[in-house]
């Protein structure tokens, strides 16, 4: 890929890519992914599962758990991974990629939790859910059936709100830019409280995605069952959020030709590479006390598994101390594409690859199984191109904020000198 | 498969500092059994005596209203291939591929755990344990996400995959049956007392004095489900190794125990979470002040509003 200059300071302000077209060849593409997908999950919808998925009694949970909950809520997790960073960590410069962060966290989520929905045979039973005398709170499944609904559509929906606002202050009547006007002080008056809740949620049900396994017991093998697992699924969760967000803004900007902010992009970095480090000594800590040393290291399909991920993700992140290694984009996007693979790696092996281990049967998901999957995940990027092409999220420098919004609205002058909000 | 103990992982959590990670290794012995209800019914099944009749897979498919699973032989009898969404009880041919005259059968269904893991797990109390120790499920409650299936390390929970409105499948120790005062379908009709019905406790000292009455006749002359995966109210005596005729070889204490022991510990009382929310919003305040002060100072400078 070819990556464009680097410069320092140039991220000032979320930039919408307003002159870009949203009908392209790959978003005809994506459309009719989505199409197929989406047309395939309404008939099993009212079918059963068993038509549109290779999941059996042995191995009841498919794809759509395991990768498209369990794997890409992980990559979802910028708000929580960039958010804490910038906001719990005081790392004040990372606060203009919090668009980026918070965008591709409320995207992968939904398109998580439709997921679920396909999957869970009695959906109808969900209005159980309001009442609390049948709830099993010790169920990590029934933290997160609550937990995670909330978090995507209260918390992120939230975080998300100045964005739309934002693009409203522009597009919509003097009405609405009055009415605007007067919400923007009550929403900024609990915006601490709501950001507060935006990290303890995630934190809660990310381990709680990890504790799911721990009913599997002997059924996960044991270089991967650990009472550890909800705090090294958590970790896991920031270190491929952040991954994810590193991923996106250099993809993007290399696609739209956009320049990179190094101070930025090393200090995400940076921050990627030190939880790793931690993730990986508890990681450690957690085979070496349970007794898994000789098993890790046997060299037979598991432990080699278990090393490859081990590497893989151990070895970026100590690439990655080196200031010289964050700051050149090559390398970074390098090390961030392994930090990635290798966490996704972890987030799924334990129900899927190391699940029922040495077992003779296997599970391989089916055609309409795999196209529902590519369906969601379309529907995702469809939402990440439009959001960014006609939303100020992804950074650029001011001097492209100013010809922006020129074109969009030649009297912006006047409106902001009027003490209306420009562009949130 | 070793687990480490809750009360390891508990220590660990606890303490929070890696250094009490060293002091790790405690034995799972120590850790108490779930007590079972006390009028706990169970099924004692010998697989010594077991001749394959399969008199009581039709009982319970009779006794449930279930369908004959007729797949395999083209309609013409029942031949469940194993337990599925048809068949709740199933008679297993179980034989050393090296030596086949060495075989027996085996009978599967629910084991009725003490500490069921498929409770443990259901987000909603679809899966129960209920009089007598039963464990039921409730169809008003299931949101049909198969946790359950995932859970339960005999996996015995089936699910109708090919339905709109699917059910979970078990053995409920024909919970319908025991209310009007009868036996299970199965052990009802065992000609040759292979399975028997009985109180759990009456079951486990008979079991026990087969093993003193026939030396060396049963596999590690020890009752399987007694201690197993915290102890069932399904118990088995077998001449062949347990594994051999699809017994697993679970940890000897409860698997939902070990399942929930962390989720209890951090959401007791929804503590922890209440306090870190709270150190959230105190770091938040901070910074929302400081972050209000730089805005309205870059907005002054530049005339551009900020962007949250």
């Amino acid at each position: 890929m070819r990556l464009p200059p680097l410069n320092v300071n140039v991220w000032q302000r979320g930039v919408p890519l307003l002159h870009e077209p949203l009908l392209t060849l790959p978003m005809v593409g994506l459309i009719a992914l989505a199409l197929i997908g989406m047309t395939l999950a309404s008939i099993r919808l009212c079918t059963g599962l068993g038509y549109f998925s290779g999941m059996t009694d042995v191995y009841a949970w498919g794809i759509w758990k395991t990768f498209n909950v369990m794997t890409l809520t992980a990559l979802g997790s910028g708000g929580l991974g960039v958010g804490m960073a910038a906001w719990v960590f005081n790392r004040a410069k990372l606060h203009i990629v919090m668009r980026t962060a918070i965008l591709t966290s409320l995207i992968l989520y939904t398109t998580g939790l439709v997921g679920i929905l396909i999957d869970i045979g009695r959906p109808w039973n969900f209005y159980n859910i309001l009442l609390p005398w049948r709830w099993n709170e010790h169920s990590a499944m029934f933290e997160i059936m609550v937990c995670m609904p909330v978090y995507a559509f209260i918390f992120l929906a939230f975080e998300n709100l100045p964005t739309v606002l934002g693009r409203l202050s522009y597009t919509g009547d003097a009405a609405m830019r009055e009415r605007i006007h007067r919400w923007m002080p009550r929403l900024r008056s609990i915006y601490p409280y709501m950001l507060a809740g935006a990290y303890l949620l995630p934190i809660m049900h990310q381990s709680s995605l990890g504790a799911l396994m721990l009913a599997a017991g002997p059924k996960v093998h044991p270089l991967w069952q650990s009472q550890f697992l909800p705090l090294l699924y958590v970790f896991q969760a920031g270190i491929c959020g952040l991954a994810f967000v590193i991923f996106t803004l250099l993809a993007s900007c290399s696609y739209w030709h956009r320049p990179l902010d190094r101070d930025v992009l090393s200090e995400l970095g940076r921050a990627m590479g030190l939880l790793t480090l931690v993730w990986a000594v508890i990681r450690i800590a957690d085979i070496a006390v349970r007794g898994q040393i000789t098993e890790a290291l046997s060299l037979d399909f598991y432990s080699i598994l278990f090393l490859c991920e081990f590497l893989l993700t151990l070895v970026p992140a100590v690439v990655l101390l080196a200031p010289e290694a964050r700051s050149d984009p090559r390398t970074l996007f390098n090390m961030t594409m392994l930090i990635g693979i290798s966490g996704m790696a972890y987030r799924f092996i334990p129900t899927t690859v190391a699940y029922r281990p040495g077992a003779r049967t296997y599970y391989f998901p089916s055609v309409a199984e795999l196209f529902i999957a590519m369906g969601l995940i379309s529907i995702a990027i469809i939402a990440y191109l439009i959001a960014v092409k006609r939303f100020a999220v992804l950074p650029a420098p001011l001097s492209e904020w100013y010809e922006t919004v020129h074109d969009l609205e030649p009297d912006h002058k006047g409106v902001a000198q009027h003490g209306h909000p420009t562009h949130h | 498969m070793s687990l480490v103990s809750r009360r390891t992982a508990l220590k660990v959590l606890a303490g929070g500092g890696l250094g009490s990670l060293a002091t790790g290794q405690s034995a799972q012995a120590s850790e108490a059994l779930p007590t079972p209800p006390a009028d706990a019914v169970a099924m004692l099944f010998d697989s010594t005596i077991c001749t394959g009749c399969k008199a009581c897979v039709v009982a319970c498919t009779d006794a449930n209203n279930l369908p004959p699973d007729t797949k395999m032989s083209g309609g013409i009898w029942q031949m469940p291939l194993d337990l599925n969404s048809e068949t709740k009880n199933i008679i297993k041919l179980c034989q050393d591929p090296a030596k086949p005259e060495n075989f027996s059968f085996v009978k599967h269904q629910c084991m009725h755990c003490l500490d069921p893991a498929c409770v443990s797990a259901c987000p909603f109390h679809a899966l129960n344990k209920g009089a007598k120790g039963v464990v039921a499920w409730d169809g008003s409650l299931c949101i049909g996400c198969r946790y359950c299936e995932v859970a339960c390390p005999f996996e015995v929970p089936k699910f109708e995959w090919d339905r709109f409105n699917p059910k979970i499948v078990k053995c409920e120790f024909c919970n319908h049956r025991l209310k009007e005062g009868f036996e299970p379908g199965c052990t009802s009709v065992c000609p040759t007392g292979a399975v028997v019905f009985g109180k759990r406790d009456d079951l486990l000292t008979r079991a026990k004095a087969r093993i003193t009455d026939h030396p060396g006749r049963y596999f590690e002359s020890r009752v399987y489900g007694e201690k197993d995966a915290g102890g069932t109210q399904v118990l088995y005596l077998s001449g062949a190794p347990f594994k051999s005729i699809g017994l697993p070889d679970v940890p000897q204490y409860s698997l939902a125990g070990y399942a929930t022991s962390v989720h209890k510990f951090l959401y007791k009382w929804m503590l922890i979470p209440a306090a870190v929310y709270g150190l959230l919003v105190a770091i938040m305040r901070r910074r929302w002040k400081v972050h209000q002060v730089t805005a309205a100072r870059e907005e002054a400078e530049t005339g551009l509003k900020e962007q949250l």
